[in-house]
């Protein structure tokens, strides 16, 4: 684990406010890592998990021992977490301060009725969990809390853009930013996909559809498991068969012209011949050994880590993204690297 | 009224989808963004369907480009073409920011690293996305959004208990990056104003996917959480009548669990699992109860039931539901648009309204459209664009 924590001062100076209710959550802390001064004057119910992964670096003030009035002189952003409390007064009082850039959330756009919503409702209705999973069970949701976290960035995204435009008018704004809207984002493919096409996103399980076929996109090896697959990449392909070819086991893929075929229009039965082979290679080496070679020669290859290791590998370590906290505790680093450090203090 | 950002000036060597979003962005809160391209490495994003009519030989329309790349220009310039690289040194010299999603040390090859810049333009903010970041040992690991995934720790916790890692189909690494990018980009020109100095901002597409699963790290659960909530009691999908027809239900709180009870009839279930304590002991056992009493339902109706009675559901939309979303619709999510290849089209916004600077969405760039217009504004004569695009500098 890093000891550094290179966390890229860049809002320094900022003086934030929040409200949260858990859209807002991660958003205090996105500005809070990159230098602002946050306080968090309402929480709600905070359990020790929520704490640890979505308040870092803010600092909590309740409301009933600091007025929000008084917490408010002179902050530059509000952020206004109304998933479950209308807060209709906050209004009145954000008013007051013409300078304040007024962040809003709601679960469901402000301009339709309030309902009640939670991280597992707003993905069901942003059309994500239709497609993850396997066909013969319930549809599956992105693991955590993927909607809120969506939602905290776009409202840290709302603020920084409620300040750009301060600096041009002299004026901040009341700005309502939609929890519904933010995870519909980042469903990219199924509505439109529907609209042009008339095709419906199912799921599918690890297969990678594309055209008349299909491949697999995980494949188990020597101690886990690596994600890869046989697209139509001709140098990608080249590279994995000529290892496979040195170790003798490339058997019919080694006379495959890649430049001449299409795996999007090859038949099913002929790629999973393929693909046979491919796992049987795959199965006879570790993700360490599989990685190195993808890194050497390009194969876009990459191991599946699991959770629990993600803190110790290579890269988060040399990059400081976990630190360990005053209290022996794991805790995540910095949002981006900055270069040069000095320059982004 | 003018969008937040107007007269920000951006220099966009970016493509394909982790890039494109972040300045999509930028574009559609009204800063000029100039998306540098060229017909010889055409953008992947023009080669993604869905395409209009089924044009996929023209690259002009793709739809999946029209949505990540809408309210910007686009130019043609030859980077591997040393008078195409001069060219791109004058938008540097006239931008105020640039953004580039190339393989590692591409732009350093070219003549265009970080410190070029700065010598072109001092001052000016270089933002760059990439699978693992530019330093480290993965520094140069070339790949895609679904790298992010395994990674980061998402596909090891994607699935139901038990079973292998899990790839949804959509690179979500290629969704969530562009969206630090963009915070990354806008706090940069926070410290831009109060230091005057500019930065390179590095955003790694595993780091994001890192940052997202906060909770996870902070729980660091042995296994896929799959539906389930630590708290939360019951939390999961359920099925509805029709074909895959299902509703997520969530209850927060001990009334909540009544008050499905009593939408759902569901007899003495709600004082045999009083708390979420109990109901979280015999999940297995309540989900299947449940799921026998929601599987009659047709699902809208139950969802409006439940809302009105104070209880999280929504149904579990596909493609068509979104696309047809009463709610995204009142919102305004998607924007008209009219492309001269694609025709009328919806766009997605951004899902905040500045009510005093707000958003215009406007279509996506033909392939080079605004060469003319955007050489002569940094110093091009007509001849001088002539004999550089005969000469495949501007191509």
């Amino acid at each position: 684990m890093s000891a550094k924590t290179p966390t890229p001062a860049l809002l320094t100076g900022l003086k934030v406010v929040v409200l949260a209710d858990r859209l807002v959550d991660f958003g205090g802390e996105m500005l809070a890592r990159l230098g602002a001064d946050v306080t968090l004057a309402d929480t709600g119910e905070v359990t020790e998990i929520r704490q640890a992964a979505w308040h870092g670096g803010m600092r909590y003030s309740p409301a009933s021992s600091t007025p929000l009035a008084e917490l408010l002189a002179g902050a530059d952003v509000l952020l206004d977490d109304r998933r479950r409390t209308p807060r209709a007064e906050v209004d009145a009082l954000a008013a007051t301060q013409p300078q304040l850039v007024h962040v809003v959330a709601t679960a469901w756009p402000e301009a339709t009725s309030p309902r009640p919503a939670t991280d597992l409702t707003l993905m069901a209705a942003s059309g994500l969990m239709h497609v993850i999973g396997t066909a013969e069970d319930p549809p599956l949701r992105l693991p955590g809390e993927q909607a809120y976290a969506l939602t905290g960035i776009q409202v840290a995204t709302a603020a920084l853009m409620g300040l750009r435009a301060r600096a041009r008018t002299g004026r901040g704004q009341r700005i309502p930013v939609s929890g519904l809207q933010s995870v519909t984002l980042a469903n990219y493919r199924e509505a439109v996909m529907y609209e042009w096409t008339g095709r419906i996103g199912r799921r599918v399980g690890n297969k990678l559809v594309r055209g008349a076929s299909g491949v697999r996109q995980v494949w188990p090896c020597a101690d886990g498991y690596v994600t890869w697959s046989m697209i139509d990449n001709p140098g990608m392909m080249r590279a994995v068969v000529r290892v496979m070819d040195e170790e003798g086991c490339a058997g019919e893929l080694a006379e495959i012209v890649w430049e001449d075929i299409l795996v999007a229009d090859t038949d099913q039965a002929i790629i999973d011949r393929w693909q046979d082979l491919v796992g049987a290679f795959f199965a006879r080496h570790t993700r360490a050994r599989l990685g190195d070679w993808s890194l050497k020669l390009g194969w876009g290859l990459s191991p599946i880590t699991k959770l629990a290791e993600v803190p110790d590998s290579p890269q988060m370590q040399a990059r400081g993204i976990f630190v360990e906290t005053p209290q022996g505790k794991l805790a995540r680093g910095p949002l981006f690297a900055v270069h040069p450090e000095e320059g982004a203090a | 009224m003018t969008g937040a950002l107007h007269g920000l000036k951006i220099a966009d060597f970016s493509w394909v989808g982790a890039g494109p979003r972040a300045t999509k962005d930028l574009a559609d809160n009204g800063a000029t963004v100039v998306k540098i391209e060229s017909a010889r490495r055409l953008d992947l994003g023009r080669r993604s369907p869905p395409f209009a009519e089924g044009q996929s030989k023209n690259h002009d329309a793709s739809v999946f480009f029209a949505q990540t790349n809408t309210s910007k220009k686009s130019v043609t310039i030859n980077l591997s073409d040393p008078a195409g690289v001069e060219v791109a040194k004058r938008l540097v010299a006239w931008a105020d920011l640039v953004v580039e999603n190339f393989g590692p040390g591409y732009m350093d090859r070219i003549g265009l690293g970080y410190e070029t810049l700065q010598q072109i333009r001092p001052g000016i903010i270089l933002a760059s996305v990439s699978v693992a970041g530019r330093t480290g040992p993965m520094a140069g690991f070339r790949g895609y959004g679904n790298i992010a995934a395994a990674q980061s720790g998402h596909a090891d916790m994607t699935g139901w208990p038990g079973t292998e890692p899990h790839m949804p189909p959509l690179a979500y690494g290629d969704v969530v990056a562009p969206m630090f990018l963009t915070v990354a980009i806008l706090s940069a020109l926070e410290a831009r104003d109060r230091t005057g100095q500019g930065c390179h901002v590095d955003v790694s597409q595993i780091e994001s996917m890192v940052h997202v699963a906060g909770d996870l790290f902070a729980g660091m659960p042995e296994e896929k959480p799959a539906n389930d909530d630590p708290v939360m009691a019951p939390h999961g999908v359920f099925p509805c009548a029709g074909e895959d027809a299902w509703i997520a239900i969530a209850c927060e709180d001990d009334s909540q669990w009544r008050a499905l009870c009593a939408v759902l009839d569901a007899g003495d279930l709600a004082t045999r699992y009083p708390d979420a304590g109990a109901r979280r002991a015999a999940a297995p056992v309540l989900r299947q109860d449940l799921s026998d009493l929601t599987a009659p339902h047709n699902g809208a109706t139950l969802e409006q039931a439940l809302v009105a009675a104070g209880v999280p559901a929504s149904m579990v939309l596909d493609g068509k539901g979104v696309a047809e979303s009463a709610a995204l619709q009142a919102a305004g999510h998607f924007a008209p648009t009219d492309h001269p290849v694609i025709g009328p089209a919806r766009m997605p916004t951004p899902p905040y309204h500045l009510p005093d600077t707000p958003v215009a969405i406007t279509a996506s760039p033909c392939l080079g459209q605004h060469n003319a217009e955007v050489f002569a504004e940094i110093g091009l004569s007509a001849d001088d664009i002539a004999r550089l695009t005969e000469e495949g500098a501007l191509a």
